[in-house]
């Protein structure tokens, strides 16, 4: 793939469980850079995972993984894909070198040089020293970083992760984080992290992808979704908000008032921010404080996707 | 826990084409097999009736040897190796029992701890196929079936060519191999089938071994009562082990022990088969989806 080749490209992908759709009309493009694949439960993340990965088959649309199509090139996006799922994977009676090597041989290794492989890989996650220890006597960590190992035997270009901190305690966290951030940073490995945790994908990914009730709600670089969907400013007023409020509303943007009664307003990007001031004027609020927050993001997630 | 203790480098390797992508699954499947705990003198077990009759086939070219151990018997008529030897070891119910026993040991686990373990996605996340998976399975649970049929068939066999010192055996019964691998791939294979079905019905290893002994013996005992009560030959049907042995009866050229056409057996032992097949297709898939 030369530079500039897009390693993800959907249009108008569908799926449905049943009478649930789970995707409904996905279009996407993802470059170079690890991306986070964003949403909330049952936004249809793991079900994009899936459909890239060949499991299962949309109901409509088309679609190229490192420029293989996805319903014809299966078997070579497999070869050419990593992907750690999101459950506790092992097989019983195991130890982490045969177990790896075994995936590296699977997809297609030598037996000798998946087994050589596997060392370096398991050296690599930090799993170098148990690498001869049963698997069932691992612990959570341990296993997350031995579903990394197996997903990196074979040397993918794209490497798929989903919910790749789940069940972790913040050490454990920390580390598979920073790994995966290795990874992607000095591998040359693009790097698609599929998670409902913000800051992990805030941590790791220069672009992210949040969809919401199957739709891509919003993609991009992170530092300019930020910038450009909204912005976000907090204060404090004096006086009966419900006009100022309902004003506010009527203009586009999106209030949030916290506990301490501090009002968080998300503003549509081509709105300025004097409107604030002349809806308050108009509603007889007095704005005692004001100012423009920095957008992380969460903001941006509770803005595309409208929950807190 | 340190991270990258050593950096990650690129693998310059090329990958290869596998003629038979199922063997690695395979290969692991027997090597987990012989690690269980029991397996190994169950395995030397299932061998011992093998051994019992290729001593019966040497003692029966050397009869005169062994005439003391026959006192008021016909030993010749005792030891003939002849089609109906070949279907007595075949349908022994001990070498019948002792292949589930090798089941229960080597096969229960061999798709339940999968779906236990949620290791399908890792399979299917390779690139492999549902058949190369359910081949890589079907092969481990063959491996150890075929060394309890085929392999002691083909042996008796030759070895009644060695101790005889002459070809009259297969001049007499030119068909016998071919009955020995009919039989024993027929065997193996309904063995299989049957183990992987039960074995995908549960994730839990222990229900499958208990489920794969009851079914085998509780067909046989349901079949004792009705026949005690009935005595209706075509009760057979329902016992496992009977089938097989009518359909070994109908392969060795043999009159059967009960009088109920042999193909009846042979649709039961296929039908479950079939239904270990339709279950199969169903089970084992990349992802569980549930609608």
């Amino acid at each position: 793939m030369t530079t500039g080749e897009m390693n993800i490209e959907l249009k108008d992908i569908r799926f449905h469980y049943g009478k649930i759709t789970a995707l409904d009309g996905v279009d996407l493009t993802l470059g170079e850079g690890a991306c986070g694949l964003l949403g909330p439960n049952g936004a249809g993340k793991s079900t994009l995972l899936r459909i890239l990965l060949g499991f299962l088959n949309p109901a409509q649309g088309e679609g190229r993984v490192l420029g293989y199509d996805i319903r014809k090139d299966q078997f070579l996006i497999r070869r050419s894909v990593g992907y750690m799922p999101e459950d506790d994977c092992l097989i019983p009676g195991m130890d982490a070198v045969t177990f790896t090597a075994y995936f590296g041989e699977l997809s297609g290794m030598p037996r000798q040089e998946a087994m050589k492989r596997a060392h370096d890989v398991l050296f690599y996650v930090g799993l170098g020293e148990s690498r001869y220890r049963l698997l069932e006597t691992y612990s959570a960590g341990m296993k997350q970083r031995l579903k990394l190992a197996q997903a990196l035997v074979h040397d993918p270009k794209l490497l798929f992760l989903d919910e790749p901190t789940s069940n972790l305690d913040p050490q454990g966290r920390t580390e598979i984080l920073d790994l995966i951030k290795d990874i992607s940073l000095k591998k040359d490995i693009q790097v698609l992290v599929s998670s409902h945790i913000l800051t992990d994908i805030e941590f790791t990914c220069s672009h992210v992808v949040i969809l919401n009730k199957g739709k891509v709600a919003a993609q991009g670089e992170l530092e300019a979704l930020k910038e450009i969907q909204f912005s976000l400013y907090e204060l404090r007023t004096k006086g009966e908000t419900a006009g100022f409020l309902k004003g506010l509303k009527d203009k586009g943007c999106r209030v949030e008032k916290t506990e301490d009664e501090l009002m968080k307003i998300y503003m549509p990007a081509d709105l300025s921010r004097t409107e604030i001031f002349r809806t308050a004027a108009l509603e007889n609020v007095q704005i005692r404080y004001f100012i423009k927050s920095r957008t992380s993001l969460e903001d941006l997630f509770a803005e595309t996707v409208g929950v807190d | 826990m340190p991270i990258a203790e050593r950096g990650y480098a690129h693998w310059d390797g090329t990958f290869v084409e596998r003629r038979f992508p199922w063997w690695p699954i395979t290969r692991l499947g027997i090597r987990l097999a012989f690690k269980r705990k029991f397996f190994k003198p169950v395995f030397a077990i299932s061998l011992a009736p093998a051994v019992f009759f290729l001593a019966g086939i040497y003692m029966s070219e050397r009869i005169e040897d062994f005439q003391f151990m026959f006192r008021g018997r016909n030993g010749n008529r005792l030891l003939g190796v002849d089609p109906a030897f070949f279907k007595t070891y075949f349908t022994f119910d001990t070498v019948l029992f002792l292949m589930v026993m090798l089941m229960v040991l080597a096969g229960a686990g061999l798709i339940s701890d999968d779906l236990k373990f949620n290791s399908l996605q890792l399979y299917f996340s390779r690139p492999l196929r549902k058949r190369d998976y359910w081949l890589g399975k079907m092969a481990t649970a063959s491996f150890f079936l075929l060394t309890v049929t085929l392999v002691p068939g083909l042996l008796f066999i030759l070895f009644k060519i060695i101790f005889s010192g002459s070809f009259k055996f297969l001049a007499d019964y030119p068909w016998i191999p071919l009955s020995v691998a009919g039989y024993s791939l027929l065997a193996t294979l309904f063995f299989a089938l049957y183990t992987l079905l039960i074995s995908s019905l549960s994730k839990n290893r222990r229900y499958v071994s208990i489920l794969l002994f009851l079914v085998y013996i509780f067909s046989d005992v349901f079949f004792g009562i009705f026949y005690g009560i009935f005595h209706e030959p075509a009760f057979c049907l329902l016992s496992i082990k009977c089938d097989l042995q009518q359909v070994g009866a109908f392969i060795f050229r043999v009159r059967p022990q009960y009088d109920v056409p042999w193909i009846y057996s042979f649709l039961v032992l296929t039908a479950i088969c079939s239904l270990s097949g339709f279950v199969l297709k169903r089970k084992i898939r990349g992802v569980e989806v549930i609608k």
